[in-house]
């Protein structure tokens, strides 16, 4: 049977806020760890934003390189990136 | 695939900018003056074109180089004091050139036998006689047809604008309106210095 690829929830179905980790499972020794844990910074953005994350160090930080692989303007990569700059400084802030 | 098409109609700049949309703007001027010599129509301004009392080439040449340069320089003083990201002038200038791609439309459009006639009518003429010519009345239509090519233009420099300077919301909208309405002042200023 497929594994079924299950999204990472940011928020809280009910009040819209950001959820924290509250237990952890080890699925080889059954070990469980509980507690309430933040998710990093780069585990808070979205998938997309990740992904974007994940191809600028890839393309080791050349948005003209991304730009060329993602088919599409320096600009638009570079605004995506000061967007995220903005969503992770805003994150460290609150 | 026809999707990405539509989006690429809407707004070129996600695909197209810095020198290679530069080139192709720069292009697009070159065709756009030319046309303009050879239909006799005159750019006043950003948002006014018309018949104008000097047919010299190089007048065309500075009417086309003062509308595109005149908002790109405000874009870009603009987008330095307001936006956080760091823009470049090539983005800027290379935008707001091929933003004017349309202006090539419009070009072909002045050909037409009623818009030509427009540049020839007597302006002497009382109200009643002229609205009396039927090639006035079509002329007029159609003048307000060929508005549609100003439209497309103005709308993609609020693309290139939003794109090249990264600017979103108020300050996109503020920044655009002063740039558009105080650059057409500018350029009509600039340009009236040609008819002198």
């Amino acid at each position: 049977m497929n594994k079924t690829n299950k999204r990472l929830p940011l928020q809280c179905p009910a009040c819209d806020a950001p959820l924290n980790i509250s237990r952890l499972f080890c699925e080889q020794c059954n070990t469980e760890v509980s507690g309430s844990f933040e998710l990093p910074a780069l585990a808070r953005l979205t998938e997309k934003e990740q992904l974007f994350v994940i191809d600028f160090i890839k393309s080791s930080g050349s948005l003209k390189d991304m730009a060329k692989s993602m088919g599409v303007s320096y600009p638009t990569v570079r605004n995506v990136l000061d967007d995220l700059i903005d969503k992770l400084n805003t994150m460290q802030t609150v | 695939m026809k999707k990405l098409k539509v989006r690429s109609l809407l707004n070129p700049f996600t695909q197209i900018a810095g020198y290679q949309a530069l080139g192709w703007g720069v292009a697009g001027i070159a065709v756009s003056i030319l046309l303009s010599y050879l239909s006799g129509w005159h750019y006043h301004g950003l948002l006014h074109y018309g018949p104008a009392p000097n047919p010299a080439w190089w007048c065309f040449v500075a009417e086309h180089l003062i509308i595109w340069l005149v908002p790109a320089i405000l874009f870009y003083v603009g987008g330095l004091i307001l936006s956080r990201s760091r823009i470049r002038i090539v983005d800027i200038l290379g935008t707001v050139a091929f933003a004017q791609l349309p202006f090539i439309g419009m070009g072909l459009f002045n050909f037409l036998p009623p818009m030509q006639y427009l540049l020839k009518f007597n302006a002497d003429t009382s109200p009643v006689a002229l609205l009396a010519k039927p090639e006035f009345l079509l002329a007029v239509w159609l003048s307000l047809f060929s508005f549609i090519f100003v439209i497309w233009v103005l709308y993609w420099m609020f693309k290139a604008l939003q794109v090249s300077c990264n600017l979103k919301g108020s300050r996109l909208g503020i920044l655009y309106a002063i740039a558009v309405l105080g650059g057409d002042t500018l350029c009509r200023l600039l340009i009236s210095q040609c008819y002198k």
